[in-house]
């Protein structure tokens, strides 16, 4: 069973993801970064809310060992300012939201490819 | 069309080919018969061979006419018309003339294949200098012989003899022959519309523009590891093992160079400053690792199946898939499309596969490659060469003969003097006929032993051996002889139309593997889209292969669009070409005082086609940048009068050349001196 996690914020990611690698320095981990969800659960990122289900989706056919963590990159203005910390951190570098990466490597999904089932299996089933 | 009104145009055709003079009367009768059955065969003539042979016997004592005395079979008119005429009723064409010793080469290197021809002896005729005109508007070329086999355009003497020898010939004619293709019968069930074998960029291209329009299609790519065992992901040889890294390694090169001019301008860099090439080879795997990513994903947004997986033929229509861990699968396809590409060949000498390396192992080398020998003079070597040199390696190219064959020798010559005052020491005359493995490590050691023409040797250390002698297709382990492919025997190519179809009408061509054409990305990418367009979305355009822009990355770029001098003078004649030339210093260079006059620019002209541009050249930084531009002006057909009439950008290196005003011939000198 894939391990599902979540962190909101640029901290608690870092956190979350150095725990996971020390936990399990093999597996693989899928990171979704997303726009952060308001108090009503929905995210403020119409194409992030659409990538959801797909990702869910997709998830049930990722390999046993991965962990999936959500990332909550804040909110619409934090996302919109150029030195939004999640635009310009080396390793991460996002362009635009959502941004499926898996992790240490150079796969990633952008925007509309992450509401495409295809593309999603494809990242997990590599 | 009825049967009595095709007689006339028959037997004129017998007449024809009677009064042509070259055919003796054996083998006439014989050609008159093979024509008779090419025509039944096509069903337009309904009468009885026997009926038509005896017919066509009454009309044998037309032979007595001969070429000087030959009726006008032609009715004068049109030249083109004249010219169009006798190529399209005519399996093979020659425009000729009564005195030229090359034309009676060619007519009889035909008659010993016993093959029927229709000639014009442009000599013998009042028209003939206008039909010799129109024979140039149409092909560019004005000498005769001016051959033309299944309607395509074959070329002179050597062309022809040439086509014979590599199989061209074989295939035209065929292909003539076989009349309209029948159409694939519509009940059999395939797993594919398209199956692409390679994964590189003319099959992708073509791949994604034949799934976008509709069609089924698989891509097969895998690639076989090299001896040292370096691998790569989807993409080709351009994306891995090609074009991209070999332009971020020039352009690491091109650094290391504004490094040391920057002290120039005012920058306080720092004596020290070193290259890693860790850190440059991870940055460039890592952008590369990021497009074969993007590739894949591309294929699954457009529905392509893609296997990673080895393709060869099991018969026309079927292909066995082997993957990594050696599972079999067939698969069907209505249509299967070659493109292969080609692989960096190693020579045949001890130690060579196992001591080697080549370009395809050079730009994911885990180590520094030490002190390095880069044999052959190809674009490749001299490529590797450079971006080495540039980054701070120690490099020796090995050269046989001439440097950049096929590409303008004059250039050619200015590009390897460069290197040389760059720090590119060149061996010239000498090929290497051993290597030997004196230390392991990353890199070992390895001393190359070569020899020159005269038996002399030469022993030298090196830590890296890279080969660039040249690339072979990769036609010769897919099972193509049981798909009945035919291959130029002489390099492995697939002989191809101008639409890319090979002898067996469902399979296809493109790319570095295609015989006669251009080993380019943006041609296969082109090829490869235009071929989709054209078998699933009823396209018509075919891809032009003539004035293909091209650049030569070395330390100093040399663009190119058109003939080099050599073929311009080949083509035209010495009297018809004019050069203009100037040497040039970019600016940028004047505050660094390195480099001066070691740009050069020039332009071929045709003075008999009003000066027409047939070959622009341009040795200079960024001349891949300047190449691309003009290139749209010689497609254009640009005349000496269009460059000068353009006004330039100030200060650039491309403002060069609309201010050529020397010509070679003159031999006034060319060295730009000031502003």
């Amino acid at each position: 069973m894939v391990q599902k996690l979540k962190a909101e914020g640029f901290e608690q990611f870092q956190i979350v993801v150095s725990e996971v690698e020390n936990k399990n320095p093999n597996g693989n981990i899928f990171i979704l970064f997303s726009g952060s969800k308001d108090t009503t659960g929905q995210s403020w990122c119409p194409d992030c809310v659409e990538a959801e289900p797909v990702i869910e989706k997709a998830l049930e056919s990722a390999p046993e060992d991965a962990t999936f963590i959500y990332v909550g990159v804040g909110d619409r203005s934090s996302w919109k300012d150029p030195n939004c910390v999640f635009r310009l951190d080396s390793k991460i570098k996002l362009t635009c939201l959502p941004t499926l990466i898996k992790w240490g490597t150079n796969k990633r999904l952008l925007d509309y490819q992450c509401n495409n089932l295809d593309t999603v299996l494809m990242m997990f089933e590599d | 069309m009825s049967t009595r009104s095709l007689l006339p145009q028959f037997f004129c055709a017998v007449e024809r080919r009677l009064t042509l003079g070259i055919a003796h009367r054996t083998s006439c009768t014989k050609t008159v018969i093979r024509r008779v059955s090419y025509l039944k065969q096509k069903s337009v003539i309904a009468l009885t061979r026997r009926h038509l042979i005896s017919d066509i016997q009454g009309f044998i004592p037309c032979q007595r006419y001969t070429t000087s005395t030959m009726a006008p079979v032609i009715p004068k008119g049109d030249p083109i018309q004249i010219v169009d005429n006798l190529i399209k009723n005519n399996r093979i064409a020659i425009f000729s003339k009564t005195t030229c010793p090359f034309c009676t080469k060619v007519k009889e290197l035909f008659s010993s294949l016993n093959l029927e021809v229709a000639v014009i002896e442009l000599d013998t005729r009042d028209d003939g200098a206008d039909i010799q005109d129109a024979l140039l508007q149409k092909t560019g070329q004005k000498t005769v012989p001016n051959v033309f086999v299944g309607g395509e355009h074959l070329g002179g003497c050597d062309s022809t003899i040439a086509a014979h020898q590599n199989g061209r010939l074989e295939f035209l004619l065929n292909k003539s022959q076989a009349g309209p293709k029948a159409e694939m019968p519509d009940d059999v069930k395939y797993d594919y519309d398209l199956v692409v074998i390679g994964g590189g960029s003319g099959g992708l291209a073509a791949s994604k523009e034949a799934a976008l329009l509709g069609a089924k299609v698989a891509v097969c790519d895998f690639v076989v590891p090299t001896p040292i065992g370096t691998t790569w992901g989807l993409g080709g040889t351009c994306v891995n093992v090609g074009c991209i890294p070999k332009k971020l390694m020039h352009q690491a090169a091109i650094l290391g160079q504004s490094i040391s001019d920057a002290k120039k301008f005012g920058w306080d860099v720092p004596d020290s400053a070193k290259h890693n090439w860790h850190t440059m080879v991870e940055g460039i795997q890592a952008h590369i690792g990021s497009l074969n990513w993007g590739y894949r994903v591309a294929l699954r947004e457009k529905k392509v199946n893609y296997l990673n997986a080895f393709a060869e033929f099991v018969d026309p229509h079927t292909l066995k898939t082997t993957d990594k861990k050696k599972k079999e699968t067939t698969i069907t396809s209505k249509y299967i499309l070659l493109a292969t590409g080609g692989r960096p060949r190693y020579p045949d000498i001890p130690g060579a596969r196992e001591y080697g390396i080549t370009s395809d192992d050079i730009f994911s080398l885990p180590y520094h490659p030490g002190k390095t020998l880069l044999v052959g003079a190809s674009y490749i070597a001299l490529e590797c060469a450079g971006f080495l040199a540039g980054i701070g390696v120690d490099s020796t190219v090995m050269v046989r003969s001439i440097l950049l064959r096929g590409f303008d020798q004059q250039i050619a010559e200015l590009i390897g003097s460069y290197m040389a005052k760059h720090g590119i020491r060149f061996q010239r005359g000498y090929v290497p006929i051993k290597l030997e493995r004196i230390e392991e490590g990353s890199p070992g050691r390895i001393k190359v032993t070569s020899q020159n023409e005269v038996g002399e040797l030469l022993e030298e250390e090196y830590n890296t051996v890279l080969f660039a002698i040249g690339r072979d297709a990769c036609t010769n382990n897919i099972g193509i002889e049981k798909a009945n492919v035919m291959l130029n025997p002489r390099n492995g190519k697939v002989i191809c139309d101008e639409k890319e179809q090979t002898n067996v009408p469902h399979i296809y061509a493109i790319g570095d593997i295609l015989d006669g054409k251009l080993e380019l990305t943006p041609v296969a990418i082109q090829a490869g889209r235009l071929l989709a367009k054209r078998l699933f979305g009823g396209g018509t355009m075919l891809t032009d292969y003539v004035n293909v822009p091209t650049t030569v990355f070395t330390p100093l770029e040399y663009g190119s669009v058109g003939l080099s001098e050599e073929d311009a003078i080949a083509k035209y004649g010495a009297n018809d070409v004019e050069v203009y030339h100037s040497f040039l210093t970019p600016l940028e260079v004047a505050i660094p005082k390195r480099d001066d006059n070691e740009g050069y620019a020039k332009l071929i002209c045709v003075k008999s086609l009003n000066e027409k541009v047939v070959g622009f050249h341009i040795l200079s930084p960024n001349a891949g940048e300047i190449t691309q531009g003009f290139a749209i002006g010689l497609k254009l057909g640009a005349t000496k009068a269009d460059f000068d009439n353009l006004i330039g950008i100030h200060p650039t290196i491309a403002e060069v050349f609309t201010t050529l005003n020397t010509t070679k011939s003159s031999g006034a000198d060319v060295l730009q001196k000031g502003c």
